[in-house]
């Protein structure tokens, strides 16, 4: 049989279908901040089962990170398109319509709509309490600020930053921001719960199997065994199917119903279900006269909408990664997660890194400008090279920065002082600690069965997998099996996020065959664990206990009447170490830069009254065919390097590349997207500066 | 309960049935824009008349001076037919920049002349090239300029029984120009769009997208009266058309925005007309 | 009512509501799983059908208008059909929930301009969105199937 994904016989979970089956459909908040005064729903069919806040009130908390959502939210609403109740009917239509006969009243509270405001000393508080997840996914030490909007509270500090500012002869200082964006995976989330005897049974595409059964079992105070969480490949996901989404739900409804419930939520439901952080970030750079950095501060506000989710998470990846890959002695960094009522904010490609290499990589080049130094050779003079400390203390490893860079610069022909052509770099962090494991079994004729968590999504992670098992097994990749994660039978996993699969399980694999040739019972175990994290008030420790690393170059020109831009090439060059499988890895960096380049374009989450009001494809754009400039990308392999994970690494460097293209050409950026309208406001601004000069 | 369906395959069954159901039968031309409404629950006809199968709806035909293009033309059909090409080619330009050529392939010049989107590329142009539409009853027919026939977002003069029947194009243009600004993707509809057109009866420039309905001035493109199109008069009447708009603020840009880059566009549209 | 077309080669007669969109009576009525929704507005092609020859949005037809009408999904190819085979060889595929859609559009692009340049092909595929990226690997496929040439 040829490959289903393309003949079209491929299954995704909106196919899931079992006997008895009922359609779930959600009724949502129609306001930003209220309360629920009363739920009429007298009107409904007997035959449709309604999921009311009281029929949830009696189970826990929860949340990955804070437990701060209920199964539906009791008495209050805290976004438009937080789900008030839901119903079950023999069809989606059926459901609709039972929706439609429902009547909620609420009375309005008030709002707070972007984090500078929410973090505003007489701002409305959006929880009036933080109780901290017991989740794993919890894992860091988190910092909420009582009495405040901000749900964690990271900082890094190293030298002296106030000693630093005063030794530098230029300082640049400057704040930028970033729109949100939606993650518009292909498939929507889909879930389908049935329960028996009991035994709670979730088929659902997400990203972490193992977090949501642990979500799951805290919801419904089971223990996690009795839950299992089957995950069959999804049509997209880029960190929208990650925690509990709809399962919680789904499963309440089934429970409910005595029937199995699946929900399939709409385009619309999309832009309210997960979101990127919209973020503003404000630094100050300190160099000598000679270039030398000596001193970095970094503010960051995240917006984490109404519900915490992985924010606290990304915030601390936003922080720690955003001194970027260079020497600088004295860092001082503050980054928050703070609440506001719009749809949650989490995990989306790059988990906060786009965000903050925006802000820091702009920085440089306006430095560069000040100093009179050409930006390229900035970065080289300060880049971390191998056996360098980071700000957090970690001793850099299998470090390629400089390659990267050079490698982006040379594909775009920079030349020092040629307009149009910018770079940037990133360093990006891999979750740590980290834990990953997998069994290999030997079978009959020649075949091997494997089980892990690992989920498809579409980056091939699993072909990846079933190639490295091939190349040390020594059989072809069609003799090996490997069934979707089941958390009753696949041995555990932190989760298939931030680039860590290939990386994580690929070593873990390693170890199961090496078990299994060592063992007779034609089974073998393997596992690895990587320790580490960061004192969240010092920002000390291990950051990551492997670094992702590339950089990205860009080529522009500029209509200086309308301005729009035409990108006329981007490149990015991605650290790999060793590649697994190319044309896999060639897709992941493809992927990445078109997204990075919608990021940096024109994707835009614009919120009007407290709302998402773009909430389609026509109004929210997403990059097509036709959009494309010249991609071009490198992957960068060293005799003897690890296998570094590359699912995420093109994409937050390219619109930093671009915003420094267009610096290049006198137009100062500080927002995403760069609409033309943008870059139009940043030609006057040039204008008038040559005016004022003149 | 179900929905009514109506395949009609002759004028007089459309006319009758429009007569008969009112405003409770929906006209069903391409669809794609129908399809649109029902899915987000703006719409849920009770009877739906299909003009997929009448006939003489697909024609397209010189008649003198005049093109007339039958309501069910598509899209599709209209950027790439022979003639269209060699009379108007603006015409052609202008529906090949639509959408997707999925929807191209469906949609219908009656359609979107009579969905009247602000943000739709054909209305404009079909303004500045002085179309007019066809509009038939049961109980009569009249004709009416694209420029009278909309009136604001999804309003025009098209009554209750009212069909719109066929498009007539002039074809007294020695040049004519379309051109579409977007802000975002390739895919998206226009931010700003302009559509100048040189004709026997003098200049007509229409601009889309900024307003509830295409904006054409006659006392500004008349400063063209007796002039030849150089860039200084491009520029005249680009930076009025930019003065009397008061455009509107969407996602695709704001209101200050947009009248900046009409005063371009239309500035740039003349040009390439001069050219 | 009752509604007759012609589904794949053969010919269906599905009773529903005529005002209910092709999409879901395909997937549903018809067990068609390979056309798929995401946006209800045609503008993402994963929905993508071919009514009579010509490739259609099925998330905004109403299965109304499918009456006496030949439709086609990428179910009506032969698996050796050189498109497929090209998005295999080109790797062009991640996720894999827009690629029928993608696999159909370029059969049908093949079909009335056998040998696409560059821009033909992206103004062909720009109504189909891959939020993974495919896109390079796609304009590979599409001219790998060109010199593959149509099925016999």
């Amino acid at each position: 049989m040829k490959d289903p994904r393309i003949t079209g016989r491929q299954k995704y979970v909106i196919d899931a279908a079992v006997e008895g089956m009922l359609h779930g459909r959600i009724l949502r908040s129609v306001y930003p901040s209220a309360r629920i005064t009363s739920i009429d729903t007298s009107m409904v069919p007997e035959d449709v089962v309604v999921l009311t806040p009281q029929d949830v009130a009696g189970l826990h908390h929860y949340g990955c990170q804070i437990a701060d959502q209920t199964v539906l939210p009791q008495d209050q609403v805290r976004f438009v398109g937080d789900p008030v109740l839901a119903v079950a009917a023999e069809s989606v239509a059926a459901a609709e319509e039972a929706l439609l006969m429902i009547d909620v009243e609420y009375e309005e509270l008030p709002g707070v709509f972007d984090a500078v405001s929410a973090t505003a000393p007489d701002a409305p508080l959006v929880h009036d309490r933080h109780k901290i997840s017991e989740n794993d996914a919890a894992y860091f030490g988190i910092r909420p600020v009582d009495g405040t909007n901000i749900c964690h509270r990271f900082r890094l500090i190293q030298g002296d930053i106030e000693a630093g500012f005063a030794g530098a002869d230029v300082i640049v200082e400057e704040t930028f921001t970033t729109a949100g964006a939606a993650h518009v995976s292909m498939e929507p989330h889909a879930a389908l719960a049935s329960w028996d005897d009991g035994r709670l049974k979730m088929v659902t595409g997400n990203q972490t199997p193992f977090n949501l059964r642990g979500d799951l079992a805290t919801i419904f105070g089971m223990k996690p065994e009795d839950i299992q969480v089957i995950c069959p490949p999804m049509g997209g996901s880029f960190g929208a199917k990650t925690f509990v989404r709809i399962e919680g739900i789904a499963a309440a409804l089934a429970r409910k119903a005595d029937r199995p419930v699946r929900i399939i939520l709409d385009r619309a439901e999309e832009f309210q279900t997960l979101n990127r952080h919209p973020s503003t970030i404000r630094v100050k750079i300190g160099a000598r006269s000679d270039g030398a950095l000596l001193a970095k501060e970094v503010h960051c506000l995240a917006d984490t909408g109404a519900y915490a989710d992985c924010g606290p998470g990304v915030a601390q990846k936003m922080g720690f990664a955003s001194p970027g890959p260079y020497r600088i002695p004295h860092v001082r960094v503050e980054s928050n997660s703070v609440y506001t009522n719009l749809p949650p904010n989490g995990a989306y490609r790059g988990y906060g890194q786009m965000q903050s290499i925006w802000a820091s990589e702009r920085t440089m080049d306006l430095l560069a400008g000040k100093l009179g130094i050409d930006p390229l050779e900035l970065r080289l003079k300060n880049l971390l090279r191998e056996g360098d400390a980071y700000c957090t203390g970690e001793v850099m490893h299998d470090v390629a920065f400089e390659e990267c860079l050079r490698d982006a610069a040379a594909a775009i022909g920079y030349e020092p002082g040629q307009p149009g052509l910018g770079v940037s770099v990133l360093m990006k962090g891999m979750q740590t600690p980290s834990f990953a494991s997998i069994r290999v079994r030997a079978k009959p004729g020649g075949r091997y069965h494997i089980d892990c968590a690992t989920v498809e999504m579409g980056q091939g992670s699993r072909k990846a997998l079933a190639t490295m098992a091939a190349d040390l097994l020594g059989c072809a990749v069609g003799d090996i099996d490997i069934p979707a994660p089941d958390t009753d039978v696949s041995p555990p996993d932190t989760r298939t996020t931030s680039s860590r699969s290939t990386h994580m399980m690929g070593r873990a694999l390693e170890v199961a065959v090496a078990n299994l040739k060592d063992s007779d019972t034609g089974e073998g175990f393997g596992e690895i664990r990587e320790n580490g994290g960061l004192d969240p008030d010092t920002g000390q420790g291990i950051a990551s206990s492997h670094w992702h690393q590339g950089a990205a170059g860009a080529r522009v020109s500029v209509d200086e009447e309308t301005g729009a831009v035409t990108v006329e090439h981007v490149h990015a060059a991605v650290y790999a170490g060793r590649v697994v499988v190319r044309k896999q890895a060639e897709l992941q960096n493809e992927g990445s830069m078109i997204m990075g380049y919608g990021t940096a374009m024109f994707e835009s989450l614009d919120i009007l009254d407290g709302a998402i009001g773009n909430p389609n494809l026509s109004d929210y754009n997403v990059p097509s065919i036709a959009d494309l400039p010249k991609l071009t990308h490198s992957l960068i392999e060293r005799e003897g390097g690890d296998v570094h994970g590359l699912g995420e690494t093109a994409l937050p460097p390219v619109p930093a590349a671009i915003g420094n293209a267009l610096q290049s050409l006198g137009l100062t950026l500080r927002d995403l997207p760069m609409t033309p309208e943008r870059v139009l406001a940043a030609v006057d601004e040039a204008t008038d500066r040559t005016e004022d000069a003149a | 309960m179900s929905t009514a369906w109506h395949s009609p395959t002759t004028r007089e069954e459309v006319l009758r049935l429009r007569a008969e159901l009112g405003e409770d039968g929906t006209l069903v031309a391409g669809g794609t824009f129908l399809g649109v409404l029902m899915n987000n629950g703006i719409l849920a006809p009770e009877a739906m008349i299909s003009l997929a199968h009448v006939e003489g709806f697909e024609r397209i035909a010189r008649d003198g001076a005049e093109l007339r293009i039958g309501a069910m033309v598509t899209h599709r059909r209209l950027e790439f037919d022979a003639d269209i090409r060699a009379l108007c080619p603006m015409i052609a330009d202008t529906f090949a920049v639509v959408a997707n050529p999925r929807v191209r392939n469906w949609a219908t010049i009656g359609g979107v002349l009579a969905d009247a989107d602000y943000a739709s590329d054909p209305p404009a142009a079909m303004i500045a090239l002085d179309a007019r539409v066809v509009l038939e009853s049961a109980s009569g027919r009249r004709e009416v300029s694209v420029e009278d026939l909309i009136e604001d977002v999804y309003q025009t003069v098209i009554e209750e029984d009212e069909v719109l029947t066929e498009v007539i194009v002039p074809l007294d243009q020695s040049a004519a120009r379309y051109r579409k600004f977007r802000t975002r993707s390739h895919e998206d509809r226009p931010c700003v769009s302009v559509a100048a057109v040189q004709a026997s009866g003098g200049l007509r420039v229409a601009v889309g997208a900024v307003a509830g309905k295409p904006q054409i001035f006659h006392d500004i493109c008349a400063l063209a009266k007796g002039r030849a199109m150089d860039s200084g008069l491009a520029r005249e009447i680009g930076t009025a058309y930019a003065e009397r708009i008061d455009p509107i603020t969407d996602a695709r840009g704001s209101s200050a925005y947009r009248k900046r880059v009409i005063a371009v566009e239309v500035r740039r549209a003349l040009e390439d007309l001069a050219a | 009512m009752k509604i007759a077309f012609e589904l794949n080669g053969t010919p269906v007669e599905v009773e529903t509501d005529p005002a209910n969109m092709a999409l879901s009576v395909l997937r549903g009525e018809c067990g068609i799983t390979s056309v798929r929704g995401t946006c209800g507005i045609g503008l993402c092609g994963t929905c993508t059908m071919i009514v009579d020859g010509k490739t259609t949005a099925s998330c905004l037809m109403p299965v109304g208008a499918l009456a006496g009408r030949r439709v086609e999904t990428v179910d009506v190819l032969n698996e050796d059909d050189p498109v497929i085979d090209a998005f295999i060889e080109a790797n062009a595929v991640q996720c894999g929930f827009c690629i029928p859609a993608m696999v159909l559009t370029v059969r049908k692009l093949l079909e009335d301009n056998p040998k696409p340049t560059d821009d033909e092909i992206d103004m062909a595929l720009a109504g189909n969105i891959c939020r993974c990226g495919c896109y390079a690997k796609i304009r590979d496929a599409v001219h790998l199937a060109a010199a593959k040439g149509n099925p016999a």
